[in-house]
Parts: C-alpha cells; structure tokens; sequence
C-alpha cells in the first residue's frame, strides 16, 4: 500500500534531523528575497516565508505511486475539461449532473468550442495531497488555475546545498533544480508562434516573487498588460524602441475574469483587451487554459474518481478524501447525522478560506450551519476529517510535530510529468490544520529518495 | 536584441541612478563623519550643497537623519529603498543573484543603524554596492539594456559631483564617461540625448572656469537631456 513503506523508513532512517542551521538557510532566503505579499487591513506586506530546514522525505517507491496516480488524475481531468467545453459526454451519460458544470463559477461558457494547441488546458497542475498516519496518501484539493508555488522548494533546495552540503553528500535525492526546463519545455509545447511571456498583476500581487523568478529562470519576459496588445488577433509585447515582438505563450498569473475585458469584466484594469479573441483563433497559448476552474470545483473534486473511471477505463490510483456532496439527499442525510465530526468547505473559496471544522463550533453555530447547509446543498462540500500525517519542525530550536500537506506539481506537455519534489506546507499553530502561506504557514523542503 | 518594455527600460535607468545616489551619499557622508569628528557643525556645508534649510539639532541627528530616515529624500535610505523597488520588477533583466545585492544592502543599512561604530558597520557597503555592478555586468546579456541602467548611473554621479563641487577634473572624466554611453543609444529610443542640452553640457564642462561658473545650468541641462520621466513605485 502506498505510503506504509515511506513511514517505515522514516523512522528507520531518522529524516527527522534538520538539513542545515535554520537560520543560515533563511537568511539566505532573505537574501535572495524569498518573499511573499500578503493585505491586512488593506496595507500591502510584504513577507518572508518561513522555511522549515528538516524536509519531508518521500521514498522512491512512494514516489512512483503517486507518480503514477497523478499522472492519470490530470490526465483524466484534462479529457474532463476538452469535453465540457465540447460535447459534455460526460453529462449526457449520466456520470456527472449538469447542475455541477452550470452552477460551478469556474465554468465559462465564453469558453465552449476553445481548443487550446495539443488540447492541452491544464499545462501546471497543483494537486494537493496530505498522508494519513496509516500511511495512505488522499487527494485534497485540485488547482488547475493559477496554481502557485513551485518556485519556494526550488530555490531552497538550491539554498540548502550551499549551507548544508553534507545532506546531500550523505542522501541519494533525486535533483529538483530541473523544474524550470520543465516549465520551459511545457511553455513551449503550448506555444502558438513567438516569445514566452509570464503575465503578473504586478509587483503588489502575493506571489510576484514566483513570478519574477520563474521568468528569470525559464528565459520568460515577464510583462505587465499595459506593455501588451492585441492586433490583428496576434499578441504583441510593445518594446521600449516603439517596436513590438509576438508573444506565442502567455503564462498568465491573474485569475480569468480579470484576463480580457471585453469578454469577462469589463472593469478589468489588468487584462489585456481582445486577448480571448487571439486566443479563440489560436494565434496564442494561454497557461493554464480560460474556464478550468470548473474542474478544480470542490463540488467536482468528488467525482474525479469517476472521470478517471469514465475517461481512461481505469480504476483510480490515489484515493480522494472520503467525501459527501449535500446536494444528494443520501449524503444529507449523513452530513447532517454526523456534522459535528465532518469538515465543510465553501466550494467557492480557496486559500484556507471558507474551511469549517464542525468539532470547532459551538451548539447554537452549529445548528445555524445546519440551516445555511439545507438552504444551498451546492454551496457546501462535507469531508471527513483525516488524521494526518504529523511532520517534525523545528520551533525556537526545538522539534514539534505540525500538520503538513505536499503540493505537488504535474506538468503537461508532450508527456504529462510529476516533478519530482513539491512544495510541502506546515501549520505553525499545533491546533491547526490550516497549511496556507496566507494564513500564516511556513513551508519545507519535498525530497524523493532515489 | 532582447525585448525590453517602455517601462523596464525607464526602471533600468532609474535603478541605475538610485543605485548610484545611494553609493554617492553613503561615501559623502562617510567623509563628513570623519570631518565631524573635530568640527561637528561642518555638516551644514553638506546641507548647503543641495540647499536644504538646517533643521537639525546637531551632527548626530543631521547623520541618522541622512543614512537611516527611509522619509528623508536626501537619506541613504530612501534612495536605497527606490533602488529596490526599481529593481524588484526587474529580476529577470538583472538577475536574482543581481538583486540579492539590493537586500543585503538593507540589511547592513538597517544594522549599522544600531551599532555602536556605524561607520565601521558601514563598510561592508561599499562591497555590496561593487557586488550588485558586478553582478549586473555579468548577467545582462544585451549591450544595449545594460547601457541604459549604466547612463544613469554615470548621470546621477555627474549631477551629485557637480552639486557637490567635486574638482573639474573628476567631473570632466566623469561626463567623458557619459558621452561614451550616450553615443552608443541608437535613435528613436527613449535614451537618445537632446542635441540642444548635450550640447549646453559640452560648452560648461569643457573648460574648469565654465564649469566654476556656471555648475546651476550643467545640472539644469543633465536634467533635461532626456525626455522621460520616473515610474511611479
């Protein structure tokens, strides 16, 4: 079974020993500027991202299992979004009801009929996963957005080999530093003719470090929309001489209603105008694909498993967190039996936002979610709380044990490929189960065993 | 060559020319601290220079003021803080390792400010300051993007030694340098001189007594010899 082994060795190689002095290896990230923004109270912060030198260590047998799951999960996703903005099979047979394609917020029917280049819509896939104390790993969350991150592992490990080279002298690790190639080559596969370009909302945006660093890595430019337009349903970058080069990929990190106002907000300040049309025409690549949050749906996450089952005949590889869906009247009955033991989310938030722990709330909130749950069962997903895995950290010199997920990045290009590392994140709070940056975690190094 | 937009292109120049200011200031003050020592009211001739009222109750607070105060236009700080936020937008072009040399600069400034011999705090500086150019002049590729971050550079140095009535011949090699860089600025870009104050620059810096004469108008023309204006941070 998956992750049994990886638990085993961790206890028999002792990975619980810090890689490196703490403070070395992040007064390097500040000095590298290893940051992140983050608004309270409408003022801009920015902030260091608290690293963690004691690594989670996933085995290489571990590793290509969930390899392997990942691998058809994203595939099987990405036939989903082809489909949905197609013909809708999936619909029409039965396996998913159409209320979760048309009420989802992700869905843009401004996007039916797109076919991006090697129908590909799902280029950086961000696929949380946590393991159990038993040892299996569960799918979260999907991201197939925006997803963000693969720059803070990337550029600690590079980090801890200067301050604590002995680790890697006495590991067998698989090397990480390849993931801007990977990006490269998945950038240039999508690529309609042109320059590679990342699209940043700007300097004040909370992950404008990853940005920066991402294009400064894969030889991206990285561009604002006022340096950007749309001719003849081509897209250009204005240069500083009055000139203009044709942009073949836009890696864009701002959310799609933002991405053109003349096809989603119109009071979009940060879009660039016509860039659907180009797009449409195929004229350009866009990373990820316009409307695929209606695959990264939390109402949609609960039937993955059956779009692997329906897409590639396969049965799935990693399991999803058990998980009830109150717009069934079956599952309910079962959320409402059982709310107080049960995690409920908002489908429509993100970030840590919008997580409900019903062992958290007092009898009378709990009896007014209950109401709110009745009202709008498609607002609400219900999960099972899983007890896991609890990772080593170091805290003011000591080690304590936190809650901690893995982000892992799939990227689909010719091949579709997991890297081999990801970005694990850390409560610091120990009753937390909350890992988000925004809500104050820290992050660790992901290393896979050769 | 590689594509650069409107926009980094002004934030190259003005990263250069803050970059600068903040090196300037920091050796100007270093020599003023060393003045201080024996005449400790010897600062208002710095606060001469750029005609700024003395609103300072004595050389201790004129310094903290003038290296640490981030409000302080004048200050190290703040210049420092601008050369940041000019260069923060700008990895790619100048590099991680480029700008790295920015933040450990904040971070010796913000020490220094707390130790007990800031000018032996201060030292370290000067290193980093030599780093970040370095560093910049290995990683940018293109002879033309990195010409632009150099000219103000070479800019703000002329305008500072002039203001500060450093000798002519420092001055006259100084603005050799940046007729060097100015000539290299294909036309049609937004860093191609103004004919009409080059040619002012040329006729005051070409002779000591012209330059002793008439430093006002060389600043005043320095500053119109391009058509552009600062990002807004």
């Amino acid at each position: 079974m998956i992750g049994v082994i990886a638990v085993k060795d961790l206890e028999q190689k002792h990975f619980t020993k810090a890689v490196g002095n703490a403070n070395e290896i992040n007064e390097l990230l500040r000095r590298y500027g290893v940051k992140f923004g983050i608004y309270k109270n409408g003022v801009f912060n920015e902030q260091f991202f608290p690293f963690d030198p004691i690594p989670r260590v996933i085995t290489a047998e571990d590793f290509a299992s969930i390899e392997k799951g990942l691998v058809q999960r994203v595939d099987a996703l990405n036939e989903f979004l082809f489909d949905i903005y197609h013909d809708k099979k999936i619909v029409r047979d039965g396996i998913i009801p159409e209320d979760f394609i048309y009420i989802s917020k992700g869905y843009l029917a401004e996007c039916e009929g797109i076919t991006p280049k090697n129908r590909i819509y799902s280029h950086i896939s961000g696929i949380d996963l946590v393991q159990a104390k038993d040892g299996v790993w569960y799918i979260l969350e999907d991201n197939l957005r925006i997803p963000s991150g693969a720059s803070y592992p990337l550029i600690a490990r590079e980090l801890t080999r200067i301050a604590a080279p002995q680790a890697f002298e006495e590991n067998e690790i698989v090397d990480n530093r390849g993931y801007a190639q990977l990006l490269k080559e998945t950038m240039e596969y999508a690529n309609c003719g042109g320059i590679r370009a990342i699209l940043t909302p700007g300097r004040y945006n909370a992950a404008y470090f990853e940005h920066s660093y991402l294009a400064e890595h894969t030889g991206s430019v990285l561009v604002q929309n006022d340096e950007l337009f749309v001719e003849d349903n081509m897209l250009y970058h204005r240069t500083y001489s009055g000139g203009k080069t044709r942009i073949g990929v836009l890696y864009r990190r701002i959310a799609d209603e933002y991405l053109d106002p003349l096809t989603f907000l119109p009071e979009s300040l940060i879009g660039i105008p016509n860039l659907m049309e180009a797009y449409r025409s195929g004229n350009v690549g866009i990373i990820n694909a316009p409307g695929n949050g209606v695959a990264d749906d939390k109402g949609i996450y609960y039937f993955v498993p059956k779009m692997i089952k329906y897409y590639l005949c396969e049965e799935p590889i990693l399991r999803n967190a058990p998980t009830y869906l109150p717009f069934y009247d079956e599952d309910m009955k079962y959320v409402m039996d059982n709310l107080e033991r049960l995690v409920i989310k908002d489908v429509a938030e993100a970030g840590g936002y919008g997580v409900v722990f019903g062992s958290d709330l007092t009898k009378e909130k709990l009896e007014e979610f209950r109401k709110t749950i009745i009202a709008e069962p498609r607002r609400f997903i219900a999960q099972e709380v899983i007890d896991f895995l609890d990772l080593p950290i170091l805290d003011n010199g000591e080690t304590v044990m936190r809650k901690a997920d893995l982000r892992a990045f799939v990227l689909s290009g010719e091949t579709t490929r997991v890297w081999a590392s990801g970005l694990t994140r850390f409560s610091r709070n120990p009753d937390s189960f909350v890992v988000n940056s925004s809500q104050g975690g820290g992050f660790k190094d992901t290393w896979v065993l050769k | 060559m590689s594509t650069i937009s409107k926009e980094h292109s002004d934030r190259l120049y003005w990263l250069g020319r803050y970059t600068e200011r903040f090196f300037t200031t920091l050796k100007a003050l270093d020599k003023m601290f060393d003045r201080m020592l024996g005449q400790s009211h010897i600062y208002t001739e710095y606060l001469d220079h750029f005609g700024i009222v003395n609103t300072y109750s004595d050389s201790r607070e004129f310094i903290r003021s003038f290296l640490y105060d981030e409000f302080n236009p004048n200050s190290a700080a703040y210049s420092l803080e601008r050369a940041y936020d000019n260069g923060i937008v700008l990895r790619e072009e100048i590099s991680t390792p480029a700008l790295s040399f920015l933040q450990m600069a904040k971070d010796t400034l913000k020490k220094a400010e707390t130790s007990p011999n800031p000018r032996l705090s201060l030292l370290p500086l000067e290193d980093i300051v030599y780093g970040f150019w370095g560093s910049v002049n290995e990683h940018i590729y293109d002879d033309e993007i990195r010409n632009i971050i150099y000219i103000g550079k070479t800019i703000e140095r002329l305008d500072l030694y002039i203001r500060m009535k450093y000798p002519f011949a420092t001055v006259e090699k100084e603005f050799i340098r940046l007729c060097k860089n100015l000539n290299r600025v294909p036309k049609a870009t937004p860093y191609r001189y103004n004919t009409k104050y080059l040619s002012q620059l040329v006729e005051i810096l070409g002779s000591q007594s012209e330059y002793e004469s008439n430093a006002d108008k060389a600043v005043a023309s320095l500053g119109h010899l391009f058509d552009t204006s600062e990002v807004t941070v």
